[in-house]
């Protein structure tokens, strides 16, 4: 599979998809104009990125400093799909990166991991 | 299996009256139902947070620009303040600088009896004559202020042989000279153009243009131009007056020895400009006249 990368924008955030590193990276801001269009490649991406057979384990890294509610709605959607990864067997870790200072970075990473108990999911202070 | 599905198998159950199964889909529905309207809680509560924060951050930022505002203002006031201080301190520095110059030449004249009006003559001389010269109105101010310290060596010679009444002998002629070196001796390590400048007037002030003068005996143009016309300031000013040792010229004489030293005391251009600018050199002499009174009595 081709690595995706997407290069940060004053609205978006930076996104490398390495399919060589199982990694996944989200980094930066995320207020997109449509931000179902903007992720539309990173999810489908990532469906074919799990359908395939016997994968190592896959690092997701994010650090989103601030995001619009579409954004949160959309990043939901997103551990939905690493959940259903890993119901399937894949296995996955969340590495949710905040700033000391960005306490609302922070909180949301906790409703995410509250969301996902089943998760590997680390909060990290930067 | 998708919410839409899960609905379906229920209503199928329903109809069916398969209990267990509607129970159980009807189960998962309620579970997801509040997993997703927690989520709903979770984004409002997460948009509203965040606006919190950049509202903050935007007042803060507000708040920033008119602190920054208002220090630029006071900035700029300041530095006026401060220029107009450095303004009046440079005023001050170069009043105290020609101040004491002048003294220093004042001290020099006093120590031989002779009056502070013979500096501030010899100074307006050298000023006119520098002008008429060439020299731009900065270099003939600074000679102005040079010139006063011509006799500055004078303060190292022994009080008997500067005030002696009527003519030294040979020794103390020997030694009255010296007044020019150590006049120099006592300036020229100065890195002041000023100072520099008065090194070289005290120097060359009594050296002559064909040659013969004192302390070196150069000539011509190897004598600086400040060493010239200070020579010809000081020479006029001390014939026309009373000295210890003689008595004051009359202005014909004074002329006549002029034209006599023409190229031979003299820079022979110095003295034509000295007599085309003859008026206003009387004029000084006028304007800064010695004047006795009882209660300050010409002394020597």
């Amino acid at each position: 599979m081709e690595t995706l990368t997407i290069p940060a924008s004053k609205y978006t955030p930076e996104i490398e998809l390495n399919a060589e590193q199982n990694t996944i990276t989200i980094k930066g801001k995320s207020y997109p104009e449509n931000t179902f269009d903007f992720y539309a490649p990173v999810m489908s991406w990532l469906q074919s990125y799990f359908e395939q057979d016997k994968l190592p384990k896959t690092t997701v890294n994010m650090e989103i400093i601030y995001f619009n509610s579409s954004s949160s709605k959309l990043f939901f959607d997103l551990f939905d799909l690493f959940e259903e990864a890993q119901d399937d067997g894949k296995e996955i870790t969340v590495n949710w990166y905040y700033d000391a200072e960005n306490e609302s970075a922070e909180e949301a990473g906790e409703d995410f991991k509250e969301d996902f108990e089943a998760m590997d999911f680390n909060i990290i202070k930067k | 299996m998708g919410n839409d599905d899960k609905l379906i198998a229920s209503l199928e159950a329903f109809l069916t009256n398969d209990v267990e199964t509607l129970k159980e889909n009807v189960e998962k529905l309620i579970k997801d139902y509040t997993r997703k309207s927690k989520r709903l809680d979770k984004i409002i509560h997460q948009s509203d947070k965040q606006q919190r924060e950049l509202l903050e951050l935007n007042e803060e930022l507000e708040r920033t620009y008119e602190e920054l505002d208002e220090y630029k203002n006071h900035l700029e006031e300041k530095v006026e303040e401060g220029i107009s201080e450095i303004k009046g301190l440079n005023v001050e520095i170069e009043d105290t600088q020609k101040e004491v110059v002048f003294t220093m030449g004042a001290i020099g004249e006093s120590r031989s009896k002779e009056t502070g009006n013979h500096v501030k003559r010899v100074a307006e001389y050298s000023k006119i004559l520098a002008l008429a010269y060439g020299m731009d109105e900065a270099e003939a101010e600074m000679l102005k202020q040079a010139s006063p310290m011509h006799d500055i060596g004078k303060i190292a010679i022994p009080d008997a042989i500067l005030n002696k009444p009527g003519r030294f002998d040979e020794a103390e002629f020997e030694h009255m000279k010296r007044h020019a070196e150590l006049g120099y001796e006592m300036l020229r390590h100065s890195s002041r153009t000023l100072l520099k400048a008065a090194a070289t007037v005290a120097y060359e002030h009594h050296e002559k243009w064909a040659g013969g003068g004192y302390p070196r005996n150069i000539k011509g143009e190897e004598i600086h131009i400040y060493g010239r016309i200070t020579a010809v300031a000081d020479v006029f000013d001390a014939l026309g007056s009373d000295r210890c040792y003689k008595k004051a010229w009359d202005d014909e004489s004074i002329l006549s020895l002029f034209k006599e030293e023409r190229g031979r005391q003299f820079d022979p251009k110095l003295v034509d400009l000295f007599f085309e600018n003859l008026d206003a050199i009387m004029d000084v002499r006028e304007q800064y006249r010695d004047l006795f009174t009882d209660e300050n009595p010409q002394k020597g």
